[in-house]
């Protein structure tokens, strides 16, 4: 009776991610490169505290859509975004956005692990210093922090001034999410952030997902579907540069309402 | 603790919880039988339509766990054994209330006399007695346990195979009450099906625990 | 003969054909330096290096060549160095991909093709005359630095090319400006090859004689040089200048100023070298 009880509430919770406040909000985006249409008139909106994964093919504007969020695009050649995205209500491609604290707020780890080729502590204390924190105390407080976060403290807490170059792949890319953590952002962009890990660690990586989305809100890009089924709670199609389908994770997996969708989720795709 | 342990915990928490319900809809059949309470007829009536939520939602949950997690080795075994579990509790649920059902039909009661030939009472409680036993099994994860349901499973058959001709001696004696008769006959077949699903549950028991399929096998 | 055969065969003739060039060039320096080294060794001893220049040969001394070469060396890499990498971190990070990014691209390789003999011409022109600096160490420094700085700015690019851009994107991801991205994670992590670059252009700069001839050097300064603006000669010079007389001892002379000019060439090259090494040891991407 009990647990009846509590499978009434917890699908009560799982309701509550649709109140939850919407955080990022894309309005018709278009993106090109030159002539080369990446993006086709996508609309999306993501809500706080939540794991959103983006599948799709190669080439099919995951990536390049993720990287809107934080104009990582900027540096690129013949960008060219169209369309509106909120970020927290604020349009971030508006023109006096400061780029810098945009990204304060939307951090971003990477498909392979790049941790500055610094100390362990100097990676993780570098975005509260170029941010111009001088206080020490309080950047070791958030350096000893961030590490417990991602579960890295016990493993190397005795090697804080070691490079951080001499960790495993695995520990480096939790490193890398520790420094992101550090700047205390409230959105965590991932691409493919286990593509170069081997299983432990992406298992680690993906447990870690499961307690950051309390704090953070995270919208991860990967190739692995299987991943994106375990991790997400909403996920988002691409094909061509269309957003195909955005649903629960659950629906896209059992029961998707488009053929092509379900094609890629089963692998028959082409 | 891992996103599929947390499922697979929820999916066992829901089992056993269904069987909970399943054990005391086939008690209330005994009751019901017994003191010929029409009340309790509708109360298990009721009750049936939360046996069949919760097999949706165990299925639901089921399919989920396979679809997002893709659970591998014991993990499916567990899944899957869990998947057919739900689908014997539910027709152990159907004859409980197709149990309950015959007092709508008897225009009077059976008799302590004739219940206690046929061993009426003695086969409800052996068949709620495998319920118990099995599903501590699940709880437990105990196959010591859920073997011990096979032999229990003769009582019952030994029952079932002498019910046919004490119906005939009272349809005999007594020809007037042969519809009494029948339905009680048919209540003891259902506790026979209700002891082959207990029986079902513990193989698949043992195929989730030890790997081992019993089915279609002789069991000792 | 098989094809495996003949093939096997080019590749053995190939192979020893590249052993033979190799040690062409080996050989050579190998008999120049026994060479010199047999008429020049004895010659080196405290006193020749601390001598002024003499008319007598055995008096005669490389102080004053060797002074002119650290003064000019010191103020050139000055010089050159934060404008030369300045320039290269511009064209580098900053500078957009533009048909003007190219034409400046084009025109710096073609400078570093320019002959030298250009640049003393333009020296003369600008630092000497124009600024008024006069056959000064200053004037030389400034047209050498000019001579090495396309160099300089190549070699630089290239060493910051080399640093990953997943380095830069991690910096800027984490909302870091530019600058700070360039200050602290890109130039750290290029510096040994920017470093590297800058040595093997000043080592270049030392076997420079024809534009710092154009722009002024004497051959002979009876005194060494105590300021920038003081007049000043430099050891390829000196080395020149002795073996064009026709006495035997200068010729010894001239052969052990070029050991110790060789010396200092090598000596930079090792740092080079070591400095590479050392930060490609400590970064391991």
């Amino acid at each position: 009776m009990q647990v009846l009880e509590k499978q009434q509430i917890m699908t009560g919770s799982q309701k509550l991610i649709e109140e939850k406040k919407t955080i990022i909000e894309a309005r018709d985006v278009n993106v090109f490169y030159g002539h080369f249409q990446a993006l086709k008139g996508i609309n999306l909106t993501i809500k706080e505290n939540s794991v959103t994964a983006f599948i799709g093919p190669s080439g099919c504007g995951k990536s390049t859509f993720l990287r809107c969020f934080n104009r990582m695009n900027d540096y690129i050649d013949e960008f060219c975004l169209d369309g509106e995205i909120l970020i927290d209500n604020n349009k971030i491609y508006w023109n006096k956005i400061v780029v810098e604290e945009l990204r304060k707020e939307v951090g971003m780890v990477f498909q392979k692990p790049n941790p500055f080729p610094k100390t362990i502590f100097e990676n993780v204390a570098y975005g509260l210093k170029i941010h111009g924190i001088k206080d020490k105390t309080y950047i070791e407080e958030q350096v000893v922090k961030s590490l417990k976060d991602v579960a890295l403290w016990d493993e190397v807490k005795d090697d804080l001034k070691k490079s951080a170059l001499a960790l495993s792949g695995g520990q480096q890319q939790r490193l890398c999410i520790a420094r992101t953590l550090a700047v205390e952002p409230k959105i965590i962009l991932m691409d493919e952030p286990t593509s170069a890990l081997d299983p432990i660690s992406t298992a680690k990586i993906e447990e870690l997902l499961f307690d950051l989305k309390q704090k953070y809100t995270i919208v991860i890009v990967t190739h692995n579907m299987q991943q994106a089924a375990r991790i997400s709670d909403k996920t988002a199609f691409f094909y061509m540069g269309d957003l195909i389908e955005y649903d629960d994770t659950k629906t896209i997996f059992t029961n998707p309402k488009q053929e092509k969708t379900q094609n890629y989720i089963t692998g028959r795709f082409g | 603790m891992t996103h599929l342990d947390s499922e697979l915990k929820q999916i066992k928490q829901q089992v056993i919880e269904m069987m909970t319900l399943v054990r005391n809809q086939l008690a209330k059949g005994k009751n019901a039988v017994l003191t010929f309470d029409k009340d309790l007829v509708h109360e298990i009536n009721a009750n049936e339509k939360r046996v069949n939520a919760m097999e949706l939602s165990i299925d639901r949950a089921i399919e989920n766990t396979l679809a997002l997690y893709t659970p591998v080795a014991v993990d499916l075994r567990f899944v899957m054994a869990s998947f057919k579990i739900s689908a014997d509790l539910e027709r152990i649920g159907d004859n409980a209330v197709g149990i309950a059902k015959y007092i709508n039909h008897v225009n009077e009661q059976l008799t302590a006399a004739d219940l206690d030939k046929i061993k009426f009472v003695e086969m409800y409680e052996n068949a709620l007695l495998m319920l118990e036993n099995v599903f501590e099994a699940f709880e437990k994860e105990d196959t010591k346990l859920a073997r011990e349901v096979f032999v229990k499973d003769k009582v019952l058959n030994k029952i079932n195979l002498n019910a046919a001709s004490i119906t005939i001696q009272f349809i005999q004696q007594t020809p007037d009450k042969i519809n009494n008769y029948l339905y009680l006959l048919s209540i003891i077949r259902k506790l026979e099906r209700v002891g082959d699903l207990a029986k079902n549950i513990a193989e698949e028991l043992i195929f989730y625990i030890e790997a081992k399929v019993l089915k279609h096998h002789k069991k000792k | 003969m098989t094809n495996a055969l003949k093939n096997k065969l080019i590749d053995n003739a190939f192979k020893v054909f590249g052993i033979i060039c190799t040690l062409f060039g080996l050989v050579i320096l190998g008999i120049l330096i026994f060479n010199i080294a047999e008429v020049g060794l004895t010659r080196i001893d405290w006193n020749f290096i601390t001598s002024l220049p003499s008319r007598k040969a055995e008096k005669a001394g490389i102080y004053t060549a060797l002074m002119g070469t650290v003064w000019i060396l010191f103020l050139t890499a000055i010089i050159a160095f934060p404008i030369g990498v300045g320039a290269g971190i511009y064209l580098e990070e900053y500078g957009k991909k533009s048909k003007w990014a190219n034409f400046l691209e084009i025109n710096i390789s073609n400078l570093a093709g320019v002959p030298s003999i250009i640049y003393g011409l333009l020296g003369l022109e600008i630092f000497v005359r124009a600024f008024n600096m006069g056959g000064s160490i200053l004037a030389g420094s400034f047209t050498l630095a000019l001579l090495i700085l396309p160099i300089i700015i190549v070699s630089t690019r290239e060493a910051l090319k080399a640093v990953p851009s997943s380095i830069k994107d991690a910096s800027v991801a984490l909302g870091a400006s530019k600058w700070q991205t360039i200050w602290n994670q890109t130039l750290p992590a290029s510096i040994g090859g920017v470093l590297t670059g800058v040595i093997l252009a000043i080592s270049r700069a030392i076997g420079e004689t024809a534009p710092l001839i154009v722009v002024g050097a004497l051959a002979y300064v009876p005194f060494a040089p105590s300021s920038p603006m003081d007049e000043f000669t430099v050891m390829p010079i000196q080395i020149f200048n002795w073996v064009s007389r026709p006495q035997h001892e200068f010729a010894v002379n001239a052969a052990a100023a070029i050991i110790i000019l060789l010396l200092i060439t090598f000596m930079m090259n090792g740092v080079a070298v070591y400095y590479r090494n050392k930060w490609q040891k400590k970064i391991k991407w």
